[in-house]
């Protein structure tokens, strides 16, 4: 086996072209053409103009732009928090479930992926509007007078995020939590740790992986996640995604554009290196 | 023979995966009608009427504004899309750059009874390139019972008792237009400093609004989620059908005009099956139908015979002394368009 390696070495199987054709024309050719445009000028209605320049990354630090990197930030930290604080309890529990019972949560948590989650956001919208059901309940049991204003504020935009990013969380730290070796935590209970020592020595250092795989599959969506801003906080806020779509297709300005996209790539590439070194291993499985 | 068996199964693949490449063009019998509009902005009755007639298929892809139906007319150079339904000045920049083509009159008979009143627009004065299809002003609708204060028009909306209860259109030119005829200038400003009196202006709105909505203003009315909202003319109307007792108010300080109109871009495919379906539409009887279906003003004169008497209601038609003189957003030119979309990021903070 190992000798057929070596011969094959620098040589690549015929079975393998279609995955590198597919790569190279579908992934390499558009991020390059992405590349190319972000230095270019903007055209006066549209496309672009053959002037090289770095005018569109320069452009990215005035404090406008700043401030609009720095809520698409604070959001996509703030629902990270809060995933992991729902999500760990949560995996936890389910790793240590009876294993018929592990596949049925599991089950469960996928089950609403097979629905656009732009439907089951409207479901949210209609529990929480005006005259939805948690107002109308409310109201018809005497505790409000006024309906609550639920929805439009940065509360109800934190929700549909946490609501829409929850399950990544939750199956990477199930994943690690699954795996791990019981026997190092009852080895720390026997030597004279408390259950709470035991948890925060042991079994919380060994589940890291699985905890830094979640919070990249978490914070990298978040920043691309505008339309839940949109539904829930009535277009108010202007994110990264949403600069780069209003670039894009209404003020045209594709150079512009293109360059915040490589800033978000630059951001997601930073992210998963940083994956990487905490997780100490030299591949992205764990967030596969 | 096993390097054989791979090699015959990775061309097989290969081979497979071009089959279903052209299997998808080879199926077409007749060329069908792409038309490039907003989504649920033409019934499907209609669609299904014309294709009975002609055997023509009709293909309808969406877009959710403007601005993005233009990016990708542009980025098709003109073709893919057989015939657009888009709003007046954005008709003006497509027909500027050269993405429209002539209308064939000789197949568009019925165009004669467009009313005059719809011809001639600024986009296109020799009425050689568009066919007008519905127009309409946007009105503010407010729930007096949210609502103490006397509403006249733009300027109430920076009243303080209205916090957090506004729900405006998430369009840079309709709002920052609006705020520019709340100070008595013109929806198409492009004086930088004049527009920057405007951006302070809508900043001190901020607090007051309680969400952007292009498309469902009038659902967030109806449930009671806002107070007051500035909507196109038949989200009024389906908010006032829904709750008659909101109110309607027609802004003292001028109005605004729009209309949305059909053309065929440069490089359109199947432009005959535009015209034919333009001449289609024009018909009296369809155009009637058409009208019922969005609620805006109809441009066709024959179709009046088969509108119900509700049609003309005071939303649609308001009365030409209430209604005064009407302004048209358009094309204020890529430096300003820049400016107004500058505001927005800003305002959306």
């Amino acid at each position: 086996m190992r000798r057929r390696a070596e011969k094959n070495k620098g040589k690549v199987s015929p079975a393998l072209w279609p995955m590198y054709i597919t790569t190279i024309a579908f992934i390499v050719l558009p991020l390059l053409y992405i590349v190319g445009i972000s230095f270019l000028e903007k055209g006066d209605y549209f496309g672009v103009k053959n002037v090289v320049t770095i005018e569109n990354y320069h452009k990215i630090f005035d404090p406008m732009y700043l401030s609009v990197l720095w809520e698409s930030l604070k959001l996509a930290i703030i629902t990270t928090v809060l995933t992991f604080l729902i999500g760990y309890p949560f995996a936890y529990c389910t790793a240590k479930l009876p294993v018929k019972w592990r596949g049925m949560v599991r089950m469960l948590l996928m089950t609403p992926f097979w629905l656009n989650s732009l439907i089951r956001l409207n479901g949210w919208i209609i529990l929480m509007k005006a005259n939805g059901v948690i107002n109308t309940v409310l109201q018809s049991m005497g505790l409000i007078e006024e309906p609550l204003q639920l929805l439009y504020n940065d509360g109800a935009v934190i929700i549909g995020m946490v609501y829409a990013l929850a399950p990544f969380m939750i199956l990477a730290i199930y994943n690690s939590v699954e795996k791990l070796d019981w026997s190092l935590v009852e080895a720390a209970r026997d030597l004279g740790a408390g259950p709470v020592k035991a948890f925060f020595t042991v079994t919380l250092p060994l589940s890291l992986p699985g905890i830094i795989a979640g919070c990249v599959l978490v914070f990298v969506p978040c920043i691309g996640l505008f339309y839940v801003s949109d539904l829930f906080g009535g277009s108010k806020t202007m994110l990264l995604g949403s600069l780069i779509r209003n670039e894009m297709l209404q003020a045209r300005n594709w150079p512009f554009g293109a360059a915040l996209s490589m800033l978000m790539l630059i951001a997601t590439i930073g992210a998963l290196q940083l994956y990487k070194k905490i997780a100490k291993t030299d591949s992205l499985q764990g967030i596969m | 023979m096993k390097k054989f068996v791979r090699l015959t199964a990775v061309v097989l693949a290969m081979v497979l995966m071009c089959m279903l490449l052209v299997g998808c063009q080879s199926e077409k019998e007749a060329e069908p009608l792409v038309i490039f509009t907003w989504s649920d902005y033409l019934p499907q009755e209609v669609l299904d009427a014309f294709t009975a007639e002609t055997g023509i298929p009709v293909e309808y892809t969406y877009f959710t504004q403007n601005e993005e139906m233009l990016t990708k007319l542009q980025a098709a150079n003109g073709g893919t899309y057989d015939l657009v339904l888009a709003s007046d000045y954005i008709i003006d920049i497509a027909i500027k750059e050269g993405l429209v083509q002539k209308l064939d009159k000789n197949i568009i008979t019925n165009y004669q009874y467009i009313g005059e009143g719809f011809k001639g627009q600024f986009y296109d004065p020799n009425d050689e390139y568009t066919v007008p299809f519905a127009a309409g002003t946007p009105l503010i609708v407010y729930d007096p019972a949210k609502v103490d204060i006397e509403v006249t028009g733009y300027n109430t909306w920076w009243d303080p008792s209205l916090e957090n209860s506004i729900v405006v259109m998430d369009s840079a030119r309709v709002v920052v237009g609006m705020v520019l005829k709340s100070m008595g200038y013109s929806l198409n400003e492009s004086d930088p400093a004049i527009l920057k009196q405007a951006e302070e202006k809508l900043m001190q709105l901020k607090p007051n609004i309680l969400a952007l909505d292009y498309d469902t203003p009038h659902e967030k009315i109806i449930s009671g989620e806002c107070a007051m909202a500035f909507m196109f003319t038949p989200q009024a109307y389906w908010a006032v059908t829904e709750r008659p007792e909101l109110e309607v108010v027609y802004p003292v300080e001028g109005m605004g005009y729009g209309v949305d109109s059909f053309f065929i871009p440069s490089q359109a495919p199947n432009a005959e099956a535009a015209n034919k379906f333009l001449q289609f539409i024009l018909e009296g009887e369809t155009a009637a139908e058409l009208a019922m279906f969005t609620q805006y003003m109809c441009c066709v004169e024959t179709a009046y015979d088969y509108l119900p008497e509700e049609y003309f209601n005071e939303i649609l038609y308001i009365p030409a002394e209430i209604l005064g003189e009407t302004e048209i957003v358009q094309d204020v030119g890529p430096e300003a368009t820049a400016i107004y979309d500058e505001i927005w990021t800003r305002f959306k903070q």
